[in-house]
């Protein structure tokens, strides 16, 4: 219900404007100057991907639901608008997000389980014992003032689709764009259903043609071009011709009915663009070493 | 962590404590002052770690940080304000404002003290900020699922609030069942028929119950349905609750088939069977008219005096507490009832449930025994065997997003 994301505490304390975000971001860095110099790390969404990869990785064998992992990545991006990562250890605020997130899901997991997980995965790293997960949860709750609940797009989109359904590859699509969207910074700036909405138009647009869940970017620059111009025969000159047409014809008057914010879906497709684009660039072992140089460092393992 | 966790807010630099009030399910409540000139009252909540002098970091109980999450992210007139909440020493704190009376000790105080039943003008107020504090929670998704007098404060100003939000839960996730290896839950008297004849599925209907329950106890001053609870046996097979569901049938009448369609579906119907055919052979069934009729007569609420909830109220209180959960009042159609909306400017329910007259309820009690919240090393009770908090039983298996 959109009465409850409208008087949450993620759209009153935790969603940001680019400029806010930049600000709070700059005054952590600018407050641990050395420590930054130091030890460069990748861009934001490619250690976020690697992040989501370590989520991925800890919950697969304990059969993690999804929703519990977009909490858990959502926990570690607020945490981090708080607490510079340089003074932590990220692989164990991964562990103690998804063992937070699992508890909020309603799907929750024992901690000496995780913790065995964990110090499987990462035997170097990662959490030593159940008891430095346990202290985490207090670090993460605390920067997070308790506010812990989690509006998402998924639920969203289901509700979205009783005015407009999506066919099942559409569905799957927008699905997958949900999933990428928590690698960027947009659900620390956009409200829930507008990535849903987001993610429904440019799943039709981009038609899943193609079988691999990574999407072009060019596709997507295409489907922009028909959002913010829905006159400029949008797909004409794509695959699908006539059918794709007037499917995204019905998807703009849709649009138009629900007198969603356009700019601001003209905005996430920008920031979705511009991940897919550095998607290329990643790479987990850079990543890793980045951070295990800084973890081994500043002693944060132990 | 470079150097381990350490709270930025400290309990005792902030509050100074009063008393010791009650030790709940899960911890101990405390009366507190504000420091620094705050002159406000409240009334902290602390939790434990799960086991005595524990001096390592366990993990926080599910039902715990659901209770934290929901309170920081509730706010509403009815219902309880959560100041703040701290974590220190491996102890959390949850810091409320202070409610001096809730509706247990009002009614007891009637019983015991007065001996005068409560007016059905501060009834009709008490029921309508109740219902408003529903309604809100309601409209954010959230069912308390534990309501009773004792959890509904007042304020010294008169206003209602809900409280103790410890077993509320969010509805559109996966709920799992209340059953599966759980003792006490819900109080039994204010339990649904829906639940107690098998049904898995809570829904918020499960308050509305509760809330005709509560409606009715402030007008007669005993619980309308005062069953005594089956144990679960050694195998954990959650018992028939014959003796609740017959208190219910003796006030209400035997549900039927007509009225709830989905009646002949609910696990225990053989069960409800067997237990309608002897009741109705022993004669002991009525209706809620009859209820009615003897709590009117011997509280004395009387329409010629100006003093009673009328044909309206025993209409509210038919729909609170109809038998099928999809038939009964939601809490925005009860706030639309005659009951508050009939009558004059002089019927409209008031914000303050003592109104003009100034009844003396005794405060909250306070003792002395123990005032260190800090190192207090009184256990509370656990809530005993919450599933989700022990796991037992449930493989961890695969939930698609759906
Ligand atoms: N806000 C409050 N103001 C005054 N007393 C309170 C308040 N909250 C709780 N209490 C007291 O503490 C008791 C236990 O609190 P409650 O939240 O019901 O805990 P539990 O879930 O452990 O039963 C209540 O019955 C009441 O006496």
């Amino acid at each position: 219900m959109a009465s409850s994301y409208w008087d949450s505490t993620q759209r009153r304390n935790w969603t940001y404007t680019k400029p806010e975000l930049a600000d709070i971001r700059k005054k952590l860095e600018d407050s641990e100057r050395v420590l930054v110099s130091q030890y460069p790390l990748p861009d934001r969404r490619l250690l976020s991907q690697y992040f989501a990869q370590q989520l991925q990785k800890l919950g697969k064998p304990l059969s993690v639901r999804q929703q519990a992992l977009a909490t858990a990545q959502i926990y570690i991006r607020r945490f981090y608008t708080k607490v510079e990562i340089r003074r932590t250890n990220p692989l164990l605020v991964v562990a103690t997000a998804l063992y937070l997130a699992c508890k909020m899901e309603e799907c929750p997991q024992h901690i000496r389980l995780l913790s065995a997980e964990a110090n499987h995965n990462w035997p170097d790293f990662g959490p030593k014992e159940p008891s430095r997960i346990g202290e985490c949860e207090f670090a993460l709750i605390a920067e997070m003032n308790s506010q812990l609940i989690i509006h998402h797009p998924y639920r969203s989109m289901t509700e979205l689709q009783s005015s407009f359904p999506l066919s099942q590859e559409e569905n799957n699509l927008a699905w997958n764009i949900i999933n990428d969207h928590y690698l960027t910074d947009l659900p620390l700036l956009h409200a829930p259903h507008l990535i849903a909405i987001t993610a429904m138009v440019l799943a039709v647009v981009l038609r899943p043609q193609q079988s691999t869940h990574q999407v072009h970017a060019a596709n997507v620059a295409n489907a922009l071009q028909a959002l913010s111009n829905p006159k400029a025969a949008p797909g004409a000159n794509g695959p699908g011709g006539a059918n794709i047409q007037i499917r995204i014809q019905k998807l703009i008057t849709w649009l138009a009915e629900s007198s969603a914010d356009i700019e601001a879906i003209v905005d996430c497709t920008q920031e979705l663009i511009s991940l897919y684009e550095v998607w290329d660039q990643y790479n987990e072992k850079v990543c890793r070493e980045q951070i295990n140089r800084f973890v081994k460092g500043k002693g944060l393992e132990k | 962590m470079l150097s381990g966790y350490t709270s930025k807010k400290r309990v005792n630099e902030r509050y100074r404590i009063i008393g010791f009030i009650s030790s709940g399910t899960y911890g101990r409540v405390y009366k507190a002052q504000g420091r620094n000139g705050e002159t406000r009252e409240f009334a902290i909540k602390k939790f434990k770690p799960d086991k005595e002098g524990e001096v390592q970091y366990t993990g926080i109980s599910q039902s715990a940080i659901r209770e934290m999450a929901l309170c920081t992210e509730l706010t509403d007139p009815n219902v309880i304000h959560t100041v703040e909440i701290i974590l220190e020493d491996k102890c959390i704190f949850i810091v409320f404002e202070y409610a001096e009376h809730d509706l247990l000790q009002i009614i007891h105080y009637h019983t015991q003290q007065s001996r005068k039943a409560i007016a059905a003008k501060a009834i009709k107020s008490i029921l309508w900020q109740l219902l408003n504090g529903l309604l809100y929670l309601h409209r954010n998704w959230v069912m308390h699922r534990d309501l009773k007098p004792a959890n509904i404060m007042v304020t010294k100003a008169g206003e209602v609030k809900i409280g103790d939000l410890g077993l509320a839960r969010l509805f559109y996730k996966p709920l799992h069942s209340l059953f599966t290896g759980d003792k006490v839950v819900v109080t039994i008297w204010y339990r649904a028929p829906e639940l107690l004849l098998g049904s898995r599925h809570y829904t918020p209907a499960v308050d509305l119950w509760a809330v005709g329950c509560i409606f009715a106890e402030l007008l007669s001053l005993r619980p309308i349905f005062k069953g005594e609870e089956a144990k679960m046996d050694s195998k954990k097979i959650v018992p028939f609750q014959r003796n609740q569901m017959m208190k219910i049938i003796e006030v209400l009448g035997m549900p039927t088939k007509e009225r709830w369609p989905l009646l002949t579906a609910m696990q225990e119907y053989a069960q409800l069977q067997a237990l309608g055919s002897t009741m109705r052979s022993s004669g002991r069934t009525r209706t809620l008219k009859d209820w009615w009729q003897t709590t009117m007569q011997n509280n004395q609420y009387s329409p010629g005096q100006g003093n009673s909830p009328g044909d309206e109220g025993r209409d509210l209180l038919q729909g609170l507490l109809e038998y099928d959960p999809q038939k009964r009042l939601t809490a925005e159609q009860a706030l639309q009832h005659p009951y508050f909306t009939a009558g004059g400017e002089a019927d409209k329910p008031s914000k303050n449930c003592f109104g003009s007259v100034k009844i003396e309820y005794p405060h909250r009690r306070v003792s002395q025994e123990d005032n260190d919240i800090r190192t207090s090393s009184v256990p509370g009770t656990k809530r005993s065997g919450l599933p989700d908090d022990s796991l037992i039983g449930r493989p961890a298996k695969r939930l698609k997003e759906g």
